[in-house]
């Protein structure tokens, strides 16, 4: 894919005021959260289990409130839709989502791979030559290309994963939503994956993912937004989130092992380096400061 | 080549005999049609005959195993609980006519035609119900099963339970045995009385079902945001239609029934095994 | 120290499948230590791991557990002396309340009421949950359900304690919460075995690795020595925590540096900067 640099002005997602509670609970899981995503932006959601990252996710796509229910305030705009006012079924061809359990994901209705990329083309009534150009397409860039008549079922977690990211490609949706996708992999799984979220980060996907894999993450992820407690505790660019060390640890969040460690070091020793994010920033200052 | 997923399993089917290639509503037909005439016919012979033809096309169709292994363990531990108990003289009502006596420690006893007849009829005919319908489900591909339950109108959401039950079943059953094994690691015991047993059911039971509504909800999420519920005409990739050979199948099907019918009429609904009639028979 | 399970040459294939899922294993495991399996998915961790309680019998080859083979002891003789928490809650908890659930494992060894009461009252102190004792397990956060998990065979009180991929679905904090829980009960004596693959975990809490791959053992050593040797790593698919990268960088610059943590890490780096 050609990368075209265009200075977007309007942000893809704009979420205003976000506040939420499942209808079973009291507690409100989000509360008052704003935030915007540009077109071509990957946004990073961090922060403790039980801080509403899913349920923030879900708002993007209608689930929340839609398929739940619930009390619901605030605004959300998905490309153009508000998703208060948008049926699940508009918005799954605006927004893709990636769940967390691979297999969880796995339509039931299909024998093979191939016919499981279609699934959601066929759901929306698309006509057969269609189906079958984005399936070869999302098939092939995910890199399962020969698998096509494996049963979903035998597939690697990695794979099955992988699976689920090209049945959402296959949509061609305009903001991608993963729910903390590589947290049931191993690591082959996990770097199969994550270089597809890459790649997709690359080639100008608007991309918001949960995840813990900090490490990893700051290599693509242009915003950050770090969730306690229902509550957007901080938000920005990456550098400037995952370098907030203390607001971090205090919520129960470890940053980048290079981060913490450089971190301590100066606090300890008073030196005056930028904090790396990442291990090659690392291996540069360290280098430098210890000859 | 593989011909797809067959419901029941989750790997591929790797057989493509004219079997696998009759519509699903043919051999779904097949599983009605056979399971009535042995109801209306009261002959084990009969029943033998279906139960062999339905075994020939399972071997063919390479899938007789699971069958032939459902049968074992059903059906003939049945035949041999019921037939001693209904055709000695132990109280079923119906028995008349002797056949002749069986020595059991030292004592003769008669041997009913009536007892013996129901004992071993019943159960064949279950046999053939099962042996039909589970050769439907292992040999139809899934894809063409729910093209031709839309063709038939039925409901997409229902078509889509039925079949999402199937494909979930071994799943299920994988489940379940890594839940046995976790409760055995916490003492868990299966040397144990009848009392103790049903708690140990129970202890697999409950996650099982708690775990398989979890997964149920969550791929109800999961095919929400991949349009399920859209309001449009779902694509489907397949085309049910009759081929040349489900047209020569029914066809055969139907030459079948007429003959039946025939001898029904002329002979009797106990054409080979000539047993008496017997209410509810 | 004196041996608590040893596996002798064992090859073990799951039944219907015509590949061996582990291909002449050797282990022997001390009682006192505390050891983390690593290795790919499907590489015969798991399998290994449930060959060391009995719930898999080995196909060739045995198991000695205490002085007893696995294959010819009742398995809950086995299961008494090695405890296996599974990976997923959900697939062991099916009692109304926390209490009950704990209480299923002694009850299930035979002990009076007293001394259930006793278990159970210890193994939640141990695992933090006291207080819980009335409550659904469902409405439990996922961290808590898997520290419930730990209590419920911590209270048949085995002497070996296998942890399936604890920090799976955990967040950071959560895993922190488990290397702590499980160096804690290891200085309260237990043998503790961790299967999992996450390599930090791994280096801020065992002291010995195990390293799986294709039903082999690919290597066995200390965690310095298995988590540096990286191209042994690499063949298993696996990488090596940020800061034993950092340092293996930084040495090969000139700068010696060797840590496996933060805290490691400081204190090195410390140490340079003051010379």
């Amino acid at each position: 894919m050609d990368m075209v640099w265009v200075k977007n002005m309007e942000p893809i997602i704009k979420v205003e005021n976000l506040t939420y509670a499942y209808p079973t609970s009291k507690d409100f899981v989000l509360k008052n959260i704003s935030f915007t995503v540009n077109k071509g932006e990957v946004l990073a959601v961090i922060g403790p289990n039980g801080a509403g990252k899913s349920t923030l996710l879900k708002a993007l796509n209608g689930l929340v409130p839609h398929f739940y229910g619930g009390k619901y305030g605030g605004r959300v705009v998905v490309s153009g839709f508000e998703v208060l006012n948008t049926p699940i079924s508009k918005m799954s061809t605006k927004v893709g989502f990636v769940f967390q359990d691979p297999e969880d994901q796995i339509s039931g209705l299909a024998l093979t791979v191939w016919e499981e990329v279609a699934f959601g083309l066929m759901m929306l009534g698309y006509p057969r030559e269609e189906i079958d150009k984005r399936v070869r397409e999302a098939i092939d860039y995910v890199g399962l290309t020969g698998l096509e008549k494996r049963s979903p079922f035998e597939l690697s977690g990695g794979q099955m994963q992988r699976l689920a990211i090209a049945t959402v490609l296959a949509l061609r949706p305009e903001v991608i939503v993963m729910d903390e996708p590589t947290a049931q992999l191993d690591p082959l799984g996990k770097y199969e994956v994550l270089s597809v979220i890459e790649k997709l980060a690359v080639s100008g996907s608007t991309i918001v993912l949960a995840e813990h894999e900090i490490e990893e993450v700051v290599y693509f992820a242009d915003k950050m937004l770090l969730l306690d407690k229902g509550e957007a505790v901080a938000y920005g660019d990456t550098r400037k989130v995952v370098t907030m060390v203390e607001e971090l640890k205090r919520r129960g969040v470890d940053p980048p092992s290079v981060t913490e460690l450089t971190s301590l070091l100066k606090e300890k020793t008073g030196v005056d380096v930028a904090l790396p994010v990442t291990l090659e920033e690392a291996v540069k200052i360290y280098s430098e400061l210890l000859r | 080549m593989s011909v797809g997923v067959s419901l029941l399993k989750k790997t591929t089917i790797e057989a493509e005999t004219f079997v696998q290639r009759l519509d699903g509503r043919v051999k779904f037909l097949y599983f009605l049609w056979a399971t009535i005439i042995v109801y209306i016919f009261f002959d084990p012979i009969l029943n033998l005959i279906f139960l062999a033809v339905t075994m020939a096309l399972a071997v063919y169709a390479k899938c007789w195993k699971p069958i032939a292994l459902t049968i074992l363990i059903i059906v003939v531990p049945w035949i041999l609980f019921a037939v001693p108990i209904l055709a000695l003289p132990l109280g079923f009502p119906w028995n008349k006519t002797i056949i002749g006596y069986i020595n059991i420690l030292g004592k003769d006893y008669p041997v009913y035609l009536e007892g013996l007849g129901w004992g071993v009829t019943w159960p064949l005919r279950i046999a053939v119900a099962i042996s039909t319908a589970l050769l439907f489900f292992l040999t139809t591909n899934q894809a063409k099963l729910v093209a031709t339950m839309f063709k038939m109108k039925f409901p997409f959401k229902l078509i889509y339970m039925v079949i999402a039950t199937f494909q979930f079943i071994p799943l299920l059953a994988s489940e379940a045995n890594t839940i046995m094994q976790a409760q055995i690691a916490r003492g868990l015991r299966t040397d144990v009385g009848f009392v103790q047993k049903i708690k140990n059911y129970l202890a697999v039971v409950i996650p099982l079902t708690l775990s398989a509504l979890n997964k149920v909800q969550i791929r109800a999420i999961a095919l929400e945001s991949r349009g399920f519920s859209a309001p449009v005409k779902k694509t489907l990739l397949y085309e049910a239609s009759f081929t040349k050979l489900d047209y020569a199948f029914l066809m055969t099907m139907l030459l079948v029934t007429v003959f039946l019918a025939w001898v029904y009429v002329y002979i009797g609904f106990s054409p080979l095994a000539h047993l008496p009639w017997i209410w509810s028979g | 120290m004196s041996e608590i399970i040893r596996v002798e040459d064992v090859w073990f294939r799951y039944e219907g499948a015509d590949f061996w899922a582990l291909r002449g294993v050797s282990l022997t495991i001390k009682k006192g230590e505390l050891l983390a399996i690593i290795g790919q998915n499907g590489g015969g961790k798991t399998t290994l791991a449930k060959n060391l309680n009995g719930l898999l019998k080995p196909t060739k080859g045995r198991v000695m557990v205490d002085g007893l083979d696995t294959k010819t002891a009742p398995t809950h003789e086995i299961v008494k002396r090695v405890g296996y928490v599974f990976q997923n809650p959900s697939h062991q908890i099916f009692e109304s309340t926390v209490w009950k659930e704990v209480a299923y494992g002694p009850t299930n060894l035979g002990l009076s009421p007293e001394e259930v009461k006793q278990r159970v009252e210890w193994a939640l102190s141990e695992v933090g949950l006291q207080g819980y004792e009335q409550y659904n397990p469902y409405d439990l956060d996922y961290g808590k359900m898997k520290l419930l998990t730990v209590a419920s065979v911590l209270a048949m009180k085995p002497q070996v304690l296998i942890l399936d991929e604890p920090t799976t679905g955990q967040d950071h904090a959560g895993r922190r919460l488990l290397s702590y829980l499980s160096k804690k009960l290891n200085r309260e004596g237990f043998t503790v075995v961790i299967i999992t693959h996450d390599m930090r975990f791994v280096a801020e809490t065992v002291n010995r690795v195990v390293l799986v791959s294709n039903g082999e053992i690919l290597m066995d050593g200390s965690t310095r020595e298995v988590l540096n040797a990286f191209d042994v790593l690499k063949k298993a698919a696996i990488k090596p925590p940020q800061i034993v990268q950092l340092a293996s960088e930084l040495r090969k610059k000139g700068i010696d540096i060797n840590a496996l943590t933060v805290e490691e890490a400081l204190q090195e780096i410390l140490k340079h900067y003051k010379s």
